[in-house]
C-alpha cells in the first residue's frame, strides 16, 4: 500500500514534506485537504488527524502528523533516502533536532517582529561558517527544507514588505536560493501554488491602487460595467 | 569530562532534563544560571547558548540546547538508558516526536502565559495582565482536552497508550507543575476537570521518584512564598523584594 501524504501545498509544512518525497522518489499518493474550504474540519480527516491539522501521513496502518515528526520517519523509514538529510551520527542529529524545536517557537512567517529577530539569528549561527546550508551542511538537510518552506510563505507578502524583511539578509536570501537548487525541480513545481497566489495578489493590489485613483480614472471603470 | 547542564530549575524545560539524567544515572555537573538575575543575558552565557534560553548541555566540546534536542540526544548517547524513555522501534519513536512537537505549539504556551502574567509578573518586573492569562488559560484547556482524548487514549498509564514514562512525559508533566505557582485553589480550578492527567501527573511523578520531588523543591518552595498571606497584601513591596531575595538565594 503506498504511503499516503494529507497535504494543501498553501501550507509552509505540507510543501516541506511533499519535496522531501519528490527529492527522495518516495512513492506517495497526495490527497488534497484544502484548508481553504474547510476539508481539514471534516470528521473523515479527524480520523487521519485529530488535530485536524496538516500535513498528515498514512503508511498502511501507521497514521503520523507534525511535518518535524513525518520528515524524520520518512528519512528513517524509507531505503535511499541520503544520510545528509538526516545523519546517522548523533551529534549531527542533534544539532538538526536543535534547530527543527527552534524553528517551531522562532519562525513563524505571519509574527513579523519574531520573523525578524529569527532571521538575524540565521544569518548570525544557524548559517555561520562556510556551509551552504544551515549548521555548516553542504547539503541540505530536513532542517533547511522544512525552514526554508516556512519563509517562502513570505512570497505572498507585497513585494516592497518582502524586500524589507528579507533585504538585509543575504546569507538568508543565498540560503534559500541554494535549497531551492538543491532540491529543483520538485521545489519550483510545489511552489506553483504559492506563487499563483502572489500573482493573484499583485492582480488585486493593482486593482485596488486603480480604484483608488483620481477621478478620471474611475470615469473609464464604471463605463466598464 | 562531565556532561555540564546549564540549568535554573524554575525553568520546566530544565526540570525535565534534570529528572531524566538523575532517573538515568547520567553524571553530570550543574550549573546554575538565574534568569531571575539575567544570568542568562550575559556574554559568557551566550557563548553557550547564543539564543540565550535554558537549557544547554555540554558534553566535551559538543554544545546542545533545545530541551526536546538534548533529551533526544541523552537517550541516544548514554549507556543505559531504558528503551522505553526514546524507544528505538521507529513507529514507536515517531509518535513520541509528534508528541514533543505538538506540545510546543500547544501545551507549552498555557502554564508558561499564566504564570508569567499572573504571580511571577511583579518578580519578573512586568505589569500584571489579566487578558493575556485568560488566553493561556484557553490555551491550557483545550490542550488538557487534547491530551485526555488522544494522547492518554486507551489503557496505558503513559502517553500514547505507554506503561511506562518516555521523554514525552516528562516534557509535558514538567510543564503542568508550573501551575503549582498559581496555588492550590487555583491549581485545582485548572486541572479539577482533568482526572485522567492529574493521574497521569502522578504516575509521571511515582515513576521518578524520589527525583522528581527533588527536582520540584524549588518550585513549592517559591509557591509558598506566593501564596503566604503575611507577604500579599498591605506589603506588596516588601512581598515582591522577599521573593526576589529568595528566587537570587538560590545560587
Amino acid at each position: 500500500m503506498k504511503l499516503k501524504v494529507y497535504a494543501d501545498r498553501m501550507s509552509q509544512p505540507s510543501r516541506a514534506v511533499i519535496i522531501f518525497c519528490k527529492v527522495n522518489g518516495i512513492d506517495y499518493e497526495e490527497i488534497k485537504v484544502h484548508i481553504s474550504k474547510g476539508q481539514h474540519l471534516t470528521p473523515e480527516f479527524a480520523e487521519i488527524n485529530p488535530m485536524k491539522q496538516l500535513p498528515a501521513i498514512a503508511d498502511g496502518r501507521f497514521k503520523l502528523f507534525e511535518s518535524h515528526a513525518i520528515l524524520i520517519y520518512l528519512a528513517c523509514a524509507f531505503p535511499g533516502v541520503a544520510d545528509q538529510w538526516y545523519p546517522a551520527d548523533v551529534f549531527k542529529r542533534s544539532k538538526i533536532h536543535s534547530v527543527l524545536d527552534w524553528h517551531h517557537s522562532n519562525l513563524p512567517a505571519e509574527a513579523e517582529i519574531i520573523l525578524s529577530s529569527s532571521l538575524s539569528k540565521l544569518e548570525s549561527f544557524w548559517l555561520k561558517g562556510n556551509g551552504r546550508f544551515l549548521l555548516g551542511g553542504n547539503q541540505p538537510s530536513i532542517a533547511d527544507l522544512s525552514l526554508v518552506c516556512e519563509l517562502t510563505q513570505l512570497e505572498v507578502l507585497d513585494e516592497k514588505d518582502r524586500t524589507r524583511l528579507l533585504g538585509p539578509h543575504k546569507k538568508v536570501q543565498q540560503w534559500i536560493e541554494n535549497t531551492r537548487n538543491a532540491t529543483n525541480p520538485h521545489f519550483d513545481e510545489v511552489h506553483r501554488v504559492i506563487m499563483l497566489a502572489k500573482e493573484r495578489q499583485q492582480h488585486q493590489r493593482l486593482k485596488a491602487a486603480k480604484n483608488e485613483g483620481g477621478s478620471n480614472m474611475k470615469k473609464p471603470l464604471v463605463s466598464r460595467m | 569530562m562531565k556532561l555540564k547542564l546549564y540549568a535554573d530549575r524554575m525553568s520546566q524545560p530544565v526540570r525535565a532534563v534534570i529528572i531524566f539524567c538523575k532517573k538515568n544515572g547520567i553524571d553530570f555537573e550543574e550549573i546554575r544560571v538565574d534568569i531571575a538575575k539575567r544570568q542568562n543575558l550575559t556574554p559568557e552565557y551566550a557563548e553557550i547558548n547564543p539564543m540565550k534560553q535554558l537549557p544547554a548541555i555540554v558534553d566535551g566540546r559538543f554544545k546542545l540546547f533545545e530541551s526536546h534536542a538534548i533529551l533526544v540526544y541523552l537517550a541516544s548517547s548514554f549507556p543505559g538508558v531504558a528503551d522505553h524513555w526514546y524507544p528505538a522501534d521507529v513507529f514507536k519513536r515517531s509518535k513520541i516526536h509528534l508528541v514533543l512537537d505538538w506540545h510546543h505549539s500547544n501545551l507549552r504556551r498555557g502554564p508558561t502565559t499564566i504564570v508569567r502574567n499572573t504571580v511571577l509578573a511583579p518578580v519578573l518586573g512586568r505589569p500584571l495582565n489579566p487578558e493575556a492569562a485568560a488566553e493561556g488559560e484557553k490555551f491550557l484547556s483545550a490542550s488538557l482536552s487534547k491530551i485526555e482524548s488522544v494522547w492518554l487514549k486507551g489503557n496505558g498509564r503513559f502517553l500514547l497508550g505507554g506503561n511506562q514514562p518516555s521523554i514525552a512525559d516528562l516534557s509535558l508533566v514538567c510543564d503542568i507543575m508550573q501551575l503549582e505557582l498559581l496555588g492550590e485553589t487555583e491549581r485545582n480550578r485548572l486541572l479539577g476537570p482533568y482526572k485522567e492527567v492529574q493521574l497521569w501527573i502522578e504516575n509521571t511523578r511515582n515513576a521518578t521518584n524520589p527525583h522528581f520531588d527533588e527536582v520540584h523543591k524549588i518550585l513549592m518552595k517559591a509557591k509558598e512564598k506566593l501564596q503566604n498571606p503575611r507577604l500579599k497584601g498591605a506589603n506588596n513591596e516588601g512581598g515582591e523584594s522577599d521573593m526576589k531575595r529568595t528566587l537570587h538565594s538560590r545560587i
